[in-house]
């Protein structure tokens, strides 16, 4: 006996809303995760049940025909995030702190310095974004979510996810690369 | 280096206590606890006498597995509860002084005029927690594990309560997904 897909579950907590604890038990770890790398896990934790509530809430707008509710819940969430810019802005400016620490420095000091110069502008360009742009790259960089699973949790046709998720990195490369030089690519 | 490998070197993950998940797991079970509230209001409530309603509710969630409505309860400025209501799966029960109504006790009236019937999932387990708490067994359950059909037992006052394995409810069909 297998075990109920997401949409199973979703359609039993219509009549038996309890059952929704389930879709809980699956992904909120996941959820939590996506929520702590974008705004750390103070505002994550806070987040966490607001999302899962509202999710509660939807339930009956969920598409029975998708398997897993995991992308639905990363579109619950990227709304939710738009809330907390501020945070996810300082989260980036201290995580690119820390990578330009962590860079590996196995060659000249050069590569050191490039580091501590690189990271923080390529959080500085992450930001520049248009949000929808940055909202692609980041569910992309750092979530690994399929083409198909950002469409559904962007509730957009796939080709325009790739098409969001192209643009997102020729504005980033435009960012990283003011005038064409190739300073950033020194690794 | 590519841009979205740029992006992937700022991906942190941030560091939770490990109760947060449990938390979170609570309030949302309360909302929709909330949610169902409403819809679950039974056309039949039951009502049974006791002559210590603070022991027969301590009695009940440990025994039974029944849990307080908070918002039910009644309580005097002596801090006397007068009533209450428990509710079980989809069921509630209130929970009341005796007299009150005309209803009596079983401690008092010396007879069961009546006992409750009330479907539990595993049988043999809520049996073995109703023991450990002290209950009074009329009915011992036969069979083992999951063939244990029923038992009956009673509560401090004397109430006689039937607990009978539950048949998963089937969903109704025009509420499955397709």
């Amino acid at each position: 006996m297998s075990a109920p897909s997401d949409a199973e579950v979703i359609g039993r907590s219509l009549g038996e809303p309890e059952a929704f604890g389930l879709i809980y038990d699956r992904h909120a770890a996941t959820v939590l995760r996506f929520l702590g790398r974008r705004a750390g896990a103070k505002v994550a934790e806070g987040l966490v049940g607001e999302l899962f509530r509202i999710a509660f809430e939807r339930r009956k707008t969920f598409d029975a025909s998708r398997a897993s509710a995991l992308p639905w819940l990363y579109g619950i969430g990227s709304n939710l995030l738009l809330k907390h810019r501020r945070a996810e802005a300082r989260r980036l400016r201290a995580s690119a702190r820390i990578a330009a620490v962590e860079a590996p420095d196995r060659r000249a000091s050069a590569a050191a310095l490039d580091a501590r110069l690189l990271f923080p502008r390529v959080a500085g360009a992450i930001e520049a974004l248009p949000g929808d742009e940055r909202e692609a790259l980041l569910l992309f960089a750092w979530e690994d979510l399929s083409y198909q699973s950002m469409a559904e949790a962007l509730e957009l046709p796939i080709g325009t996810v790739r098409s969001r998720l192209n643009r997102a990195r020729a504005h980033l490369r435009e960012l990283l690369e003011p005038k064409g030089k190739g300073r950033v690519r020194s690794q | 280096m590519k841009p979205v490998d740029l992006a992937r070197k700022l991906r942190r993950d941030a560091a939770f206590e490990p109760a947060v998940l449990g938390r979170g797991k609570d309030a949302l079970m309360a909302a929709i606890q909330q949610e169902v509230e409403p819809r679950r209001r039974p056309t039949i409530i039951p009502q049974l006498p006791y002559a210590d309603i603070r022991a027969a509710l301590s009695f009940l969630e440990r025994a039974f597995g029944f849990r307080e409505i908070p918002a039910s309860r009644m309580e005097g400025a002596d801090g006397v509860i007068h009533y209450a209501i428990v509710e079980f799966g989809d069921g509630v029960i209130g929970i009341g002084t005796q007299g009150a109504h005309g209803a009596i006790s079983p401690r008092s009236g010396g007879i069961e005029s009546q006992y409750l019937s009330v479907a539990v999932a595993d049988v043999e387990a809520h049996y073995q927690r109703a023991r450990a708490a002290g209950a009074r067994i009329a009915r011992e359950p036969r069979g083992h594990g999951a063939d244990v059909h029923a038992y009956e037992a009673f509560d401090p006052e004397g109430h006689r309560w039937r607990f009978v394995h539950q048949r998963l409810r089937e969903v109704p069909q025009e509420r499955t997904p397709a």
